[in-house]
């Protein structure tokens, strides 16, 4: 293992690092002054361009290439919407971020709102991060003060509002125009794209959507320059001409059946074997592994066999996952039986599919009912096939939905049934030895609630 | 010209022209089923149940690239090149898959749902959907819910198509309806003490793909199978929405808004969509009455009426023709004809013209927020045919006629010697002061449908028809003529205007308002455009510039 | 089989009758505030409802109402919002402590549904429910973002994390200690 200089949690354990002075003492909104004094918005936008910056919120589209699709001459405001409604289960690196490093967080994000030449940014931040919700806003005040933020930045001419606004507990508010939607003040069932926020976004104006740890890289690639952040990190495949790389530093978090459940940093490409071991502790309480969900739990399972996979954006989709996600790790060990994990997957996803599209709304919640007829010993062999068709059929990937919170309630299933098939099957057979080999539908159980409330 | 390319039929489009991939498809008569889009509302996408295959036609190489996944229809819009596959098995396991998924929660209780033969669950169903059910059998569960003094939902068969909702914030504007609550839990509803009361709410009904929302009038009185939808026009004011008349061996059932670019779009509002059980009511007069020497009106036949009003007319110096807003043009027409060629010195009046309030625009403007154009307009002036039957008057006699509230007024009854007035529908009834000022005029006869204040002054009453039973046309208030057929035949007794007047005339056979129209379209200036045959959507006639030309409206004409 | 059932939405019943308005001058005005931060009204509808369900821990009928009234919305369009976040209370105000014990996948894993049927016990409160002295609301959550310290619950602002049944008997401990 290679030591790597931490760069975005460099500052974490400072016991004042969430405070401006200490920000400042260390070097704090140098960058800022720097690019607003001596580049142009498109100067700084080509710079993160260039350092194929991939957004750290799950999706990982390219930074700089999503910037360029706003409009060149759009006579009106352009909103910048700061997504911090972490909410994937295992991933809680941006709350570290905003809670230790608040202005690391700020100083990105006037970057990054100075090159989309954004005029008002909404920080959105999920409900269940009170402590980051202060330090947030502290942090905004100490930045209207020192004149970081208000009219005329530092004598620049650039102006940016902050405005900060709070979650109330729905996952699919992470989702870019769900994000947009729960902004405007409606319940949050994204959009049907096209149009892209880009062009049309929150209150109809062109919008950006990014995510916090995305931001932060935003004021390092300014700061040392897009060669610097591309000499870190996996490159391209030089005879792909479509592959944008996974440059950079990453926050990894990772949690469950380990030693030492942690968010560490390291070069993107980091395996998962690298990160339990080495970071983590290893698995828990001497034991093995049986698996791990390779990026928050939408991402899907590895088994233990897997764990050489990359940690990067092409590693997890190798091994039959969905991707890097937010690189959240979660690690099962051997006692753990795939069916309650596969009920845990899927009661998450039927509570918060947002219910808009049809595919979502009921395969989500069929998803459950099976696996809660199974859990209650009267599964049958032929729930597994069912599971494997709705896992199969929805999602933007087949383009049954509208949005990927699908993909994410499909790949668990997928991972889980096809991977440990063998378990679900014995699982089945001893808990219903005499109804295990029916094909025809069978009685529901007794209530009619997918999850009892809340 | 755009070209589209449908399961390898090509489609050529105007320059102009903007459609999705669900109309572009149905002009060729290939069907993409849908639940959530509306031609009248915002697209959502979010039933799913319209994906279809897209690609692009490369025009120079004819190279056809498909992209890997499905795309609604309804968001794709048929563009120079498009590619649409509708036909395929990944198509078809997708529409399954929807079916099924819409399939999963419903109670199926098809036998107790007045949408039955008339649902896409169902025909969807037939069509495209598995054949067998693969989820758990659940015990059945059917709830209702009032949302509104009209409008009931039955929830669990509810498919979450959102359209009641964006009809109710993007056309009436008012936003009573709500979805509540996430996921499979979503469900619709109101605010408690805000139900659903706009004056457009029976739309929604319409607007529902399935059973879930129910039009209180209606529900549970007919299946629509046993029901005829026969094209008409809403005689409820002057907006003149096309519409359905739904009827059964001439008993009416149900009145639907009928699609019309150029008038109503799609909707009707509640009033007209209600206001027919009169037509069916067992008070109407289905004979004609006469008053004797012992001074009452005494039932009698049409031959002996119709003979002693033709006489008192034929006889008297002062006779005064009161035309009503609610006959067709045809008749109009015909009795400017009848009544002009008499003896005397015959005066046209109009009316009375009944108006309630102001005209009412929807959407509905809330708070500060600027008025959006309209989208639908209910109109004040509360007749169908104002317009028409005071056109026909100006081009027959060169000068526009009475007004009635203005005949009242002058003392000048006391000249006249005969009056024909026509009692119309309920709403334009006559009161004591109309009564009172035909009291000195020795012979009124009235043509209505039911008793009246004028009974009391009349010599001679005949009964009318009902809108429904009527045929002609009518001019709305912009100046758009459209003609209909009977919809139901009246009472057995009951003659229309057009029916007496065809016969005084002299006229051979039945009467035919279509001949009517083209006599009009033909002898009068300004009435060409409405020669027959008229489209069945209408047509616009040449303003006239004159007092009775059509109001400057603001209202969308497409 | 079950019969169908009716439901009613008939006139709100939900105020005193007196007519007394829900939300206080102070309240209202922060939501004018609020507006000034928006280009539409509609985007303050979730700041208002935190606002008001912080101070009153929960948004009742009546609010809404009032709250739709100041964004220039229908009632329906503020509920329909409210409504599709599990967060906010309508029909009982919460306890003096709302607790959010995680559920997701790293609490799971880690004992949390254990911890989750432990702590109700001892509090003697169904999932989901308030204490019977109004003291304690004990509710599920999805992933809390501390999956570092599972299992966790959130305690008002409080985020505490490694629970174990100990470390329940000493928040209820020092609830009691405290009140």
């Amino acid at each position: 293992m290679s030591d790597f200089e931490p760069v975005l949690l460099a500052r974490i354990d400072r016991p004042e690092s969430h405070r401006r002075s200490d920000y400042e003492a260390t070097g704090g909104y140098a960058t800022l002054r720097r690019a607003l004094q001596s580049m142009t918005p498109e100067e700084v936008r080509d710079e993160v361009r260039e350092s194929n910056l991939r957004g750290r919120g799950g999706a990982g589209f390219p930074t700089g290439l999503k910037w360029t699709f706003l409009p060149a001459d759009h006579d009106g405001p352009i909103y910048f919407c700061l997504n911090a409604d972490e909410s994937e289960p295992g991933t809680f690196n941006n709350r570290i971020l905003m809670e230790h490093d608040p202005h690391q967080v700020l100083e990105g994000l006037i970057l990054s709102c100075f090159a989309t030449r954004s005029t008002t940014a909404y920080f959105y931040m999920r409900y269940e991060y009170p402590r980051a919700w202060k330090r947030i806003n502290d942090a905004v005040a100490e930045c209207y003060e020192a004149g970081y933020l208000g009219q005329d930045i530092l004598g620049s001419g650039y102006s940016l509002d902050v405005v900060t606004h709070r979650g109330a507990a729905a996952y699919i508010c992470g989702e870019e125009t769900g994000l947009i939607e729960s902004l405007e003040g409606k319940r949050a069932w994204p959009r049907i794209k096209p149009p892209f926020p880009a062009v049309q976004g929150a209150f109809g104006m062109p919008t950006v959507v990014n995510n916090v740890e995305t931001v932060a890289c935003v004021k390092h690639i300014v700061e040392r320059g897009a060669d610097w952040f591309k000499s870190i990190g996996v490159p391209a495949d030089p005879n792909d001409p479509r592959d944008a790389g996974s440059y950079g530093p990453k926050l990894y978090c990772v949690s469950g059946h380990v030693e030492n459940p942690c968010c560490i940093e390291a070069p993107l490409g980091l395996t998962v074997a690298e990160l339990i071991e080495d970071h983590a502790g290893g698995v828990w309480k001497g034991r093995r592994a049986k698996a791990a969900i390779p990026g928050g739990i939408s991402m899907g399972l590895l088994t233990a066999s897997e764990f050489d996979c990359p940690l990067d954006f092409k590693g997890p989709g190798r091994y039959g996952c969905l991707g890097l996600g937010t690189a959240a790790v979660v690690v099962l060990d051997e006692t753990v039986s795939m069916v309650d994990f596969l009920h845990n997957s899927c009661r998450f996803f039927a509570h918060e599919s947002c219910g808009q599209c049809t595919p979502c709304r009921e395969g989500t919640a069929w998803s459950l009912r099976l696996l809660e007829r199974i859990r209650a010993g009267r599964g049958r062999l032929q729930d597994l096939e069912l599971l494997l068709q709705i896992g199969d059929s929805i999602g933007i990937m087949p383009g049954t939905t509208i949005c990927g919170l699908a993909d994410g309630a499909a790949w668990p299933i997928k991972n889980a049934v096809r991977k440990f098939r063998s378990e679900f099957e014995d699982y089945i057979r001893r808990t219903n030895p005499d109804g295990y080999d029916v094909t025809d539908p069978v009685p529901a159980l007794d209530w009619q609630a997918t999850t009892p409330v809340p | 010209m755009p070209r589209v390319l449908i399961d390898g039929q090509e489609l050529e489009l105007a320059p102009d022209e903007r459609l999705n991939g669900i109309q572009a498809a149905a002009r060729l008569g290939i069907e993409i089923p849908h639940y959530c889009w509306h031609p009248g509302l915002s697209v959502v996408a979010s039933c799913r149940m319209c994906l279809v295959e897209t690609g692009k036609l490369d025009a120079e190489t004819g190279e056809i690239r498909m992209l890997p996944k499905l795309v609604p229809a309804c968001q794709t819009p048929a563009i120079d090149g498009t590619v649409l596959v509708t036909n395929s098995d990944k198509v078809a396991a997708a529409r399954a898959m929807v079916e099924e998924d819409l399939l999963l929660r419903h109670p199926v209780d098809c036998p107790i749902c007045d949408k039955a033969g008339e649902c896409r669950l169902q025909d969807y169903y037939f069509e495209y959907g598995h054949e067998r059910r693969r989820a758990d059998i659940k015990p059945f569960h059917s709830r209702k819910r009032e949302l509104g003094p009209t409008v009931r939902l039955f929830v669990d068969r509810c498919v979450m198509c959102s359209r009641c909702v964006r009809f109710c914030r993007e056309v009436a504007g008012t936003a009573e309806l709500m979805v509540r609550d996430r996921g499979a839990h979503e469900e619709i509803d109101v605010f408690e003490g805000f139900p659903l009361e706009n004056e457009l709410a029976g739309n929604v009904v319409d607007l529902c793909p399935v059973g879930a929302l129910a039009d209180l009038p209606f529900l549970y009185r007919q299946r629509v199978w046993f029901m005829t939808p026969r094209p008409h026009v809403c005689a409820g004011c002057a907006t003149g929405c096309s519409i359905w008349v739904d009827a059964n061996q001439d008993r009416i059932h149900r009145l639907r808004p009928r699609e019309n670019p150029n008038v109503n779009q799609y909707w009707m509002c509640d009033e007209g969509r209600h206001g027919w059980e009169y037509v069916h009511d067992t008070a109407r007069r289905t004979r004609p009455l006469r008053r004797f020497d012992d001074g009452t009106l005494t039932p009698t036949d049409w031959e002996s009426a119709e003979a002693w009003i033709i006489e008192r007319f034929r006889q008297a110096r002062r006779p005064v023709l009161v035309l009503s807003p609610t006959w067709t043009v045809e008749e109009a027409y015909l009795a400017m004809r009848w009544f002009g060629d008499l003896p005397g010195e015959t005066q046209f009046v109009l009316g009375p013209i009944p108006q309630t309030g102001d005209d009412l625009h929807f959407p509905k403007r809330r708070g500060s927020a600027p008025p959006a154009s309209p989208i639908f307009t209910i109109s004040a002036e509360k007749c169908p045919n104002r317009l028409g039957v005071a056109r026909v008057v100006e081009s027959v006699t060169g000068e526009a006629p009475v007004e009635w509230s203005e005949a009242i007024e002058r003392s000048a009854w006391q000249d006249v010697d005969a009056v024909w007035v026509a009692g119309g529908q309920p709403g334009t009834s006559f009161g004591e002061e109309d009564a009172a000022a035909l009291e000195s005029v020795p012979v009124v006869v009235v043509h209505a449908l039911f008793g009246g204040v004028l009974d009391g002054v009349a010599g001679a009453v005949l009964p009318d028809v009902a809108f429904a039973e009527r045929e002609g046309s009518y001019v709305n208030r912009n100046g758009w003529l459209q003609s209909f057929a009977p919809a139901v035949r009246p009472p057995a007794g009951c003659r229309s205007m057009g029916q007496i007047m065809w016969k005084w005339l002299e006229r051979h056979g039945l009467y035919h308002a279509e001949a009517v129209l083209g006599e009009l379209a033909r002898d009068l200036a300004g009435w060409a455009a409405a020669a027959p045959p008229v489209d069945p959507l209408g047509v616009a006639l040449e303003p006239t510039g004159s007092s009775v030309s059509a109001e400057q409206s603001e209202e969308v004409v497409s | 089989m079950s019969d169908t059932e009716v439901m009613a939405s008939g006139p709100a019943d939900e105020t005193a009758g007196d007519g007394d308005r829900c939300l206080t001058p102070a309240m209202r005005q922060e939501i004018e505030q609020l507006c000034r931060k928006y280009p539409r009204k509609q985007a303050v509808t979730l700041p208002a409802l935190h606002l008001v369900h912080e101070k009153l821990r929960h948004v009742p009928r009546r609010a809404v109402v009032e709250i739709a009234e100041l964004l220039e919305l229908s009632p329906a369009e503020v509920q329909d919002t409210l409504s599709f976040y599990g967060f906010f209370k309508q029909d009982a105000p919460h306890g003096d402590c709302r607790v959010w014990v995680c559920r997701s996948i790293s609490c799971a894993l880690r004992g949390g549904e254990d911890v989750f049927q432990y702590f109700c016990r001892r509090a003697q409160v169904e999932p989901g429910q308030t204490t019977a002295d109004g003291s304690l609301t004990i509710e599920v959550a999805e992933c809390l973002g501390a999956c570092e310290q599972a299992p966790c619950m959130l305690a008002g602002n409080e985020l505490i994390g490694d629970l174990t049944e100990a470390a329940i008997d000493r928040f209820l401990k020092q609830r009691e200690a405290d009140s």
